[in-house]
């Protein structure tokens, strides 16, 4: 049985990537060493990191996470170089977009201008500050998509965070209608294609009109089938207690393990900048 | 025949129907999103520093799950777990590189989204509600956004709070009722609590 995602080699971004062939079991021993974690624990971490650095707005702090954080991924996943920069796009551009929106747009120590535009030194360190935490909470979460298959977390969810099994099962069964819908989506879209009239090149309609009909439907289909889903999800007994287990998941001391070192790992960074005075929080953004 | 076997269960606790439709209704609203995005970015590239603002305009379209599925399912609390399972659908299967801080924002979304339902105890569905709706689901979170966002002390500001509510009213309230009518009209919602409700609804919205 393979792990996770699976190969992913030219998968064009993160998202396609988990919407392909569903995962099979828990990963084995010959996985990579983060694909073995418990998915909870890993969830959690990356929350707590994604808080704590909310709070930190000097461009240095997030830089030296974000390297670190990049080379746990790359060194802990079975992630490509490639792959890996690949799944950087969708959120490097947005970094850039946060980084001139604020160089330009905070008044202060004026650096650079050009016309109506004027760049300011408080400007480009909040908004390196942002750029930079974007980057480190990105590639947390492409670490996490990566090393972690869904149905896997949901049965972690439920055992080790006590999520209700009623939700973790309808959010299981969501997955499925999830992995299915590019294929609705298509069908929809030629049986509409079908009898809409084309347009004057002699091509399938793609106005926003047609666009949303085929939403709608999809919308409506889902619906259906969502109570279908609910009356055999029930039918089969799902929500009767006590239930047992297959597969029990659990926290190894490796997990602990993981939970120390990224803790202690993100305590000696901000010690460490706090010490060399690098270290800002929300008060930079008062300039 | 023998009696259904019963678990004493509380009589509060969500109808599995109902669940699974906030779930299902999630995941089309996470996977139009997420189709619309990946024409977006490039979008945003295109425009550059611009597109950091004008990403406001869509806004809306993050509030929508809240209003439709408590118009459907008319229980306390139904507009934040649809937030909150949405936002789950994205950062866990989506792979949202906003990562789990998303899960917050979300349930503030729809708290913000339910609260006119909640005053109006479920029984108000108007254009006047699905509006205060969009703008309380895009003004509460706008502030938690900024912070995250690091907007405060930007000259561009109060134009962010302005599209950002403009959007939230037109896209994450006036929609969804456009929406759940025409949902209605199809029969699919008979089964639910909107369905039940339909004479009554449609009695209460001509005395408004």
């Amino acid at each position: 049985m393979t792990a996770v995602v699976g190969p992913d080699a030219g998968a064009s971004t993160l998202g396609t990537s988990t919407l392909g062939a569903p995962p099979l079991g828990a990963p084995t021993h010959r996985a990579p060493a983060l694909d073995r974690r418990n998915p909870t624990v890993k969830l959690a971490l990356v929350f707590v990191v994604s808080l704590v650095v909310m709070f930190v707005l000097d461009p240095v702090t997030p830089t030296v996470l974000y390297v670190l954080a990049l080379a746990g991924v790359a060194t802990t996943t079975r992630t490509s170089p490639r792959a890996l920069a690949h799944a950087h796009i969708p959120f490097a551009a947005f970094a850039l977009g946060v980084l001139s929106v604020n160089a330009l747009s905070r008044p202060g120590h004026e650096v650079w201008h050009a016309g109506p535009l004027s760049v300011t030194a408080e400007g480009l360190a909040v908004g390196g500050a942002l750029a930079m935490r974007t980057l480190l909470i990105g590639v947390l979460a492409v670490g996490f998509v990566r090393s972690t298959d869904p149905v896997a977390l949901m049965h972690s969810l439920r055992q080790n965070a006590r999520l209700g099994p009623r939700v973790a099962y309808a959010v299981l069964a969501g997955y499925r209608v999830l992995q299915d819908l590019p294929r609705e989506w298509a069908t929809i879209q030629h049986a509409h294609a079908v009898r809409a009239p084309r347009t004057r090149d002699g091509d399938p309609p793609r106005s926003p009109r047609h666009l949303g009909r085929v939403i709608f439907t999809l919308l409506v289909v889902t619906v259906r089938r969502g109570e279908r889903t609910a009356q055999s999800l029930e039918s089969r007994g799902l929500g009767l207690a006590p239930r047992t287990t297959w597969h029990p998941v659990r926290v190894a001391r490796a997990d602990w393990a993981l939970v120390a070192g990224v803790l202690m790992v993100l305590g000696l960074v901000l010690a460490a900048t706090a010490g060399l005075g690098v270290l800002r929080g929300p008060g930079a953004l008062a300039g | 025949m023998s009696a259904p076997v019963r678990t004493a269960r509380d009589p509060r606790a969500w109808e599995m129907k109902d669940l699974m439709l906030t779930v299902v209704l999630g995941v089309v609203f996470g996977f139009v999103y997420w189709a619309l995005v990946q024409a977006w970015n490039g979008l945003a590239i295109a425009m550059g520093p611009a597109g950091d603002l004008a990403q406001h305009v869509l806004l809306g379209g993050w509030l929508l799950v809240a209003p439709v599925v408590v118009a459907i399912v008319r229980r306390p609390g139904a507009g934040v777990v649809a937030e909150i399972l949405a936002s789950v659908v994205e950062v866990v299967f989506l792979g949202s590189p906003v990562g789990p801080t998303l899960i917050l924002a979300a349930a503030l979304q729809g708290l913000g989204s339910e609260l006119p339902f909640w005053i109006t105890r479920y029984r108000r569905f108007g254009w006047t509600v699905f509006a205060v709706s969009g703008l309380l689901g895009a003004g509460l979170v706008f502030w938690f956004s900024a912070f995250r966002g690091g907007w405060y002390g930007q000259e561009v500001f109060a134009l962010r709070l302005g599209m950002q509510l403009v959007s939230g009213v037109v896209l994450g309230g006036l929609l969804a009722k456009v929406i759940v009518d025409a949902l209605a009209r199809t029969g699919v919602l008979d089964n639910f609590a909107i369905g039940r409700a339909e004479i009554g609804h449609t009695q209460a919205e001509r005395n408004e």
